[in-house]
């Protein structure tokens, strides 16, 4: 063997240790769902013995209405909860973005919810929004007001769990975008004070597009997470009342348990990672087209310069 | 989750030693260590207190993996299918038996009652509970389930319990009302006590979205003379009888306690406890916390009776039986076990600790009965448990979440009761042909 070709293959040798655990670990797993998918699969048979379907587990998740309404409902919980705690979890970094006694203590404060292990939010919030025992509905009442039907309507339901999300997974946006405001350079902001931007003019036109990357990269994360949300749900309506609060993930576990529907729960979830993929990928090439733009427009800058 | 491994262990070795006298059936088995999966139900509590007289009398030693019976389900699931099982006797729950026994996976009993050296000739299986023994122990007769010419035996019901009304003496006393024996008084009276009681719900029932909505939606349907699919596995849960039953429930709810609409067995059994309600029809299994202070407020008020009846008397089978797994290491032991578990002498001792007894003579038992003075009336109950309350079939899963979502709808959201039935056994038809159900029609 000669020296040259050594010399090029050594960096794959090195690698090659890595890529075989990459293999296994993510590659494996990841084919055995997919394969799994096109089962007609019952969990007291091994995986050898089950038939093989082809496309009809997909097939039939088409024509199933109550995946099919599974399958909005975690679309409008996402696109409800991520808009909601990126708008909080950033105004809140902004507003507590500065320098007051007992700030840290505060900022610690704010991030507890998420520590909180989400089967116990659940239980709290279940209690909190018990019809007659409850926190809020005790309130109302002693306020004089009508009590709310807070988890035994279909749509008060649903609002119920985007509050419990909303108030767990906000810190988790807050503490991100404080972490980015504080990085930000401060010759830019003094820059801008100089050239008189106002408070909103500045958050608008400096900080808020500095920060972008992060951002971007927190709203994926959470939206991510949000289309996979279980627990919280699972111990607060358990997907009712009817179906109104039933997202995929809780769809997916009732399938494999429940119904004991291995194959149909594997399609249910590559559908799932499917679209994550594509969302995933949507959102890096928006950020690959932002940044290109902005390169542009630099050359462009500095080439008028 | 409950997940905690007891180890029932005493003398017995020493003692089993001592009793090897000729004629001994346990005795080329002492020394030998079961290890059993049981669900944490109050009756497998009461169990685990007697497990330690077995190995005394015997020397067979005893393992218990006792797991919440969902969890349970699962572990026996992926236990079930290995070559050599960890588990010698477990406790598994009705709807079980479909999995089970299709994918053969539990031990036919017949060559363990027919072998002198394990059969107990004073057992007395006629004292068993006949509907239970159905449901729970026998396979492969009428609809595949049920017994018949061509069943057989593939487990014993151990943990029976029934439906059966529970009511508030006090407010019936106090109002002057008769005790419901049939649907029709059942449920003017639901309504009626919320006039008379303001702030109290007539009857506590579950109906949380999914299983617990359709089980209650069962308990009714049974009695009222509606089944889930006909002789030809036609589903009919849509018929006369079907929309009666689910009128029934919307009924219980709307003159339930406040919230009623998502209770689950919890909810509904604690709103009888705080006195929110003057009715409870669920499981006998119930029964053991009304009369506990901790948990209860309304001690020594409570009175049982019969579940009423529709056009027919027909309770609730539930619960669980005990079986042998295929996969066992020690299947011969196991059946000792199993068979002393479900004895006159072991059933009496599990229902003074107060577990559900398997035999009917344990219900008429005097010394039962002076400690649990409902026992009698809960043995002839259990006369008239309906052993095809529900189809006992592997799809069963799916088609009971379905129910149980459009009865929520129908609970929560007035979606009409006919229309919600007729979408049931029409996505019903679809799940069944699909599982070939219709192959010879």
């Amino acid at each position: 063997m000669n020296t040259s070709l050594a010399n090029r293959l050594t960096p794959y040798m090195f690698l090659a240790p890595a890529a075989a655990i990459l293999l296994v670990a993510l590659l494996y797993p990841l084919g055995y769902v997919f394969y799994a998918g096109f089962l007609n699969w019952n969990p007291s048979q091994r995986i050898g013995q089950a038939e093989f379907v082809g496309l009809r587990n997909y097939i039939n998740l088409f024509h199933d209405e109550s995946f099919r309404e599974s399958f909005f409902v975690t679309l409008r919980f996402s696109a409800i909860v991520v808009s909601l705690e990126m708008f909080i979890g950033v105004g809140l970094a902004f507003l507590l973005d500065r320098n007051i006694r007992g700030m840290s203590a505060l900022r610690t404060l704010f991030i507890l919810p998420m520590m909180i292990s989400p089967i116990v939010v659940g239980l709290m919030w279940r209690y909190m929004y018990h019809p007659t025992v409850g926190f809020f509905n005790r309130t109302l009442k002693s306020l004089g007001f009508e009590p709310m039907p807070w988890l035994l309507d279909g749509d008060w339901a649903f609002a119920s769990v985007i509050i419990a999300d909303v108030w767990q997974w906000v810190p988790f946006i807050f503490i991100l975008s404080l972490a980015a405001l504080q990085t930000l350079p401060q010759s830019v902001m003094e820059a801008a004070r100089i050239d008189g931007a106002n408070g909103w003019q500045s958050i608008l036109y400096i900080k808020l597009p500095l920060m972008m990357p992060v951002l971007v990269i927190t709203f994926l994360l959470r939206l991510i997470d949000s289309f996979k949300v279980l627990e919280v749900i699972l111990v607060l309506t358990n997907g009712g009342p009817g179906l109104s609060t039933e997202v995929m993930a809780l769809r997916i576990m009732r399938t494999a348990t429940e119904f004991r529907e291995l194959g149909v729960a594997a399609a249910m979830s590559n559908i799932l990672l499917m679209m994550l993929l594509l969302l995933t990928v949507a959102m890096f090439l928006y950020n690959k087209a932002t940044e290109m733009r902005a390169m542009r427009l630099k050359n462009i800058a500095a080439e008028e310069a | 989750m409950k997940h905690f491994r007891t180890l029932v262990c005493s003398t017995g070795m020493a003692l089993a030693a001592s009793a090897a006298v000729a004629g001994n059936p346990y005795e080329p088995y002492a020394g030998t260590t079961l290890v059993i999966n049981f669900p944490t139900t109050p009756h497998y509590n009461a169990v685990m207190k007697i497990l330690p007289e077995f190995t005394k009398e015997t020397g067979i030693m005893v393992e218990v993996d006792q797991l919440q019976y969902l969890k349970m389900r699962e572990r026996q699931t992926l236990e079930l299918t290995k070559d050599v099982g960890d588990y010698d006797l477990i406790g598994y729950v009705v709807f079980s038996k479909a999995d089970y026994v299709y994918a053969d996976q539990l031990e036919n009993l017949a060559k363990y009652f027919m072998n002198p050296k394990l059969a107990d000739p004073k057992y007395d299986a006629d004292d068993l509970i006949d509907g239970y023994v159905a449901n729970i122990g026998i396979a492969g007769g009428e609809k595949g389930y049920l017994p018949g010419k061509t069943g057989s035996l593939f487990g014993l019901p151990f943990g029976s319990e029934t439906s059966i009304l529970g009511y508030r003496k006090d407010i019936f006393e106090k109002h002057g009302l008769k005790v419901p024996t049939t649907y029709d008084e059942l449920l003017e009276l639901a309504c009626k006590i919320p006039q008379l009681e303001p702030g109290m719900g007539g009857l506590s029932s579950r109906a949380a979205s999914g299983h617990h909505a359709s089980h209650a939606f069962l308990l009714h349907l049974a009695p009222l003379g509606g089944r889930i699919f006909d002789d030809d596995w036609n589903p009919i849960m849509n018929n006369e009888a079907g929309v009666a039953a689910a009128t029934a429930l919307k009924k219980i709810v709307d003159c339930g306690p406040e919230g009623a609409q998502t209770f689950g067995f919890a909810e509904a059994g604690a709103a009888f406890l705080q006195g929110k309600t003057a009715m409870f029809l669920d499981s006998t299994q119930f029964a053991g916390q009304v009369n506990d202070p901790a948990k209860s407020a309304v001690v020594g008020k409570v009175g049982w009776a019969m579940h009423p009846a529709g056009v027919r008397q027909a309770s609730q089978t539930g619960g669980f039986g005990i079986g042998i797994p295929a996969n066992a290491q020690h299947k011969e032991a196991a059946f000792l076990l199993m068979q002393w578990l479900t004895s006159k002498k072991a059933d009496k001792l599990i229902a003074l600790e107060g577990g559900n007894p398997s035999r009917f003579s344990t219900h008429e038992d005097p010394d039962v009965n002076a400690k649990f003075s409902h026992m009698k009336l809960f043995g002839e109950a259990l006369r008239h448990a309906d052993p095809d309350w529900r189809p006992i079939i592997p799809v069963w899963g799916k088609i009971n979440a379905d129910l149980g979502t459009a009865l929520s709808k129908v609970l929560t959201e007035d979606l009409d009761i006919q229309e919600a039935l007729d979408g049931v056994a029409e996505r019903t038809r679809a799940t069944m042909e699909d599982a070939g159900y219709y192959i010879w029609q």
